[in-house]
């Protein structure tokens, strides 16, 4: 019988598998566990780590500028969820459905090919001293032309979020677009006979339908939030004197600037704690979807 | 129809507040840095000054030789986690590895750690071995984060494959890689290149692990961009560094925009 019993390509499989397998436990597993066992040292890049317990730890946690860092990504968090992501729903309510939407959802997209080194460049150029956003407000009257928007905590964390969120947008949009294509039209319609409009139809009936987009938007926004570094590494070096670093600034500058790479590595830890658990609110979501309802997802492309 | 005039007014001016940061990349990119006097910003430039200031990009900073690198690793290193990504995805779902889904979520958890997680290892590791600041050293790197992502995306893509094509192909006589090679690879070209795509853009635009494993040799733009930026006084001057900024750029956009199809769906899986 040539029954294919899949049980009988059991080497194979190993022979297909192994080679992921083993790259992602020799280059990503054995690399965490050393993080950890780095982070009770008191390594300096040279010579031999020696044993010092959780003292990182605390140094840690009272360092004002690890302090501050954590209160900073506090802010990228809440504010990425706010702008970009309350923004992208905007854009993408008010294009859905409307002739040229699609084209009109374009200027959003266009910065998503830009790097954050990219953006940073051309936000610098914007924010600083003088630059083109002083002249402008300089040239309208308005007041706040002297303002140094890189300079003063906490404004140049927000005017970096700002910065960032002209990016997120775009691709916010689309993902809430792909979700209120996937909306059944008969329950609005019904709703729409019913009297219901504008912001009521969009309270009681859009709004919780588009809540597996929601799930995928804010759960990316949070993890790609917390691990920011792009942006504000270029725009303001996490300066000045540290005030506008995140947690992944922090880390950079305490491991490969400061030379201190237990409390950098202490610093890699409490940023992977959060991020692995803001992950779990969508990654479930995401590795059912091989399973269940996103089969074709891919396969239509 | 209000409401519509409404929502066209609103998008309309929206959109053009967008496009802001862009005309000002532009205006100032075709601004030599003579006439470029710091007053002017919002003037618009001339091509002749944008095409000397391109030149000058080429001849007085290491872009260059940046771009040279970012290109290798671009395709290079999406390659490589695309073919390693489909054996995992062929592995555990058309040859039903045992306790497959395990090993997958194994491969699959590579995602969740942050960059900063593994980095200082990776940093040691290199610069014991001689890897460090390398193109084969970043082509390694860069392959190894990208493959978790690629192992995802292609799993769901083969359970998507019906069961007999799998059967019929054995009934037939074809060996195991016969049938990866043959029947699944080729079958799978839209997923691997929605993969591709992301991974090459993401490879591309990469600041972190450039600037840590990095120094000059192996150097890809985005960290080379940055650097532009410390320099003024002796530097380029910043009508060069937008320019540099725009020029790498062009790339990845060039690829969004003639991929966007691709894009919204490797959007919906959720990595960026």
């Amino acid at each position: 019988m040539t029954s294919s019993n899949p049980m009988r390509h059991q080497r194979a499989a190993w022979a297909f598998m192994g080679p992921g397998v083993l790259l992602v436990l020799l280059a990503m597993y054995i690399p965490v566990v050393y993080t950890i066992y780095l982070s009770l040292t008191d390594y300096t890049g040279l010579g031999t780590p020696n044993f010092i317990g959780l003292q990182n730890y605390v140094t840690m946690f009272r360092d004002p500028a690890f302090l501050t860092s954590l209160m900073n990504t506090a802010i990228w968090v809440v504010g990425t969820l706010v702008v970009p992501v309350g923004m992208g729903l905007l854009v993408a309510y008010l294009t859905f459905g409307l002739k040229g939407g699609s084209w009109l959802r374009i200027p959003f997209l266009i910065p998503y090919a830009l790097s954050g080194v990219a953006i940073g460049v051309v936000f610098n150029f914007i924010f600083q001293n003088g630059g083109a956003l002083s002249q402008a407000l300089t040239f309208l009257g308005v007041p706040g032309a002297q303002t140094h928007w890189l300079e003063v905590a906490p404004l140049n964390t927000v005017v970096m979020i700002l910065a960032s969120s002209w990016q997120g947008i775009g691709v916010n949009a689309l993902l809430f677009v792909v979700g209120l294509q996937s909306i059944p039209k008969e329950p609005l319609e019904a709703a729409r006979i019913d009297g219901a409009s504008g912001w009521r139809l969009f309270t009681t009936m859009v709004w919780p339908m588009l809540r597996p987009s929601t799930t995928i938007v804010v759960g990316l926004s949070i993890v790609n939030s917390l691990k920011t570094f792009d942006i504000v590494e270029t725009m303001t070096q996490g300066g000045p004197n540290r005030v506008s670093e995140t947690l992944g600034v922090t880390m950079y500058t305490d491991t490969f600037q400061s030379d201190q790479y237990g409390l950098g590595s202490a610093v890699a830890i409490l940023l992977t704690i959060i991020t692995v658990a803001a992950s779990v609110i969508y990654l479930r979501r995401q590795l059912t979807i091989g399973d269940a309802s996103g089969k074709g997802e891919v396969a239509e492309a | 129809m209000i409401s519509r005039i409404v929502r066209y007014v609103v998008l309309g001016l929206l959109g053009i507040f967008w496009l802001l940061p862009i005309y000002l990349l532009l205006a100032n990119a075709s601004k030599s840095n003579g006439s470029f006097s710091g007053t002017q910003l919002w003037s618009a430039g001339n091509f002749a000054d944008f095409w000397s200031n391109v030149i000058a990009v080429f001849t007085t900073t290491d872009i260059g030789s940046g771009l040279g690198a970012s290109t290798i690793y671009a395709i290079v290193a999406p390659v490589i986690a695309v073919v390693l990504g489909a054996f995992v995805g062929f592995a555990v779902i058309v040859l039903k590895l045992k306790h497959g889904f395990v090993w997958f979520f194994v491969v699959f958890c590579g995602t969740v750690f942050p960059i900063q997680m593994m980095v200082i290892p990776w940093f040691s590791f290199s610069a014991n071995t001689g890897l460090y600041d390398t193109i084969v050293g970043m082509i390694i790197i860069y392959s190894i984060v990208a493959l978790p992502f690629s192992a995802f995306v292609m799993r769901n893509f083969f359970s998507g494959i019906s069961e007999s094509v799998f059967e019929a192909s054995v009934v037939d006589g074809a060996n195991v890689w016969q049938i990866f090679r043959r029947i699944y690879l080729p079958m799978s070209v839209s997923a691997l290149v929605v993969v591709f795509i992301l991974q090459a853009t993401w490879v591309w635009n990469d600041f972190l692990l450039s600037l840590i494993l990095t120094q000059s040799t192996a150097r890809p733009v985005m960290p080379l961009l940055n650097a532009l930026q410390g320099t003024e006084g002796g530097g380029p001057g910043y009508t060069v560094t937008l320019t540099a900024a725009l020029l790498v750029s062009l790339p990845t956009a060039a690829l969004f925009l003639f991929t966007q199809r691709f894009f919204q769906k490797g959007l919906a899986l959720g990595q960026y």
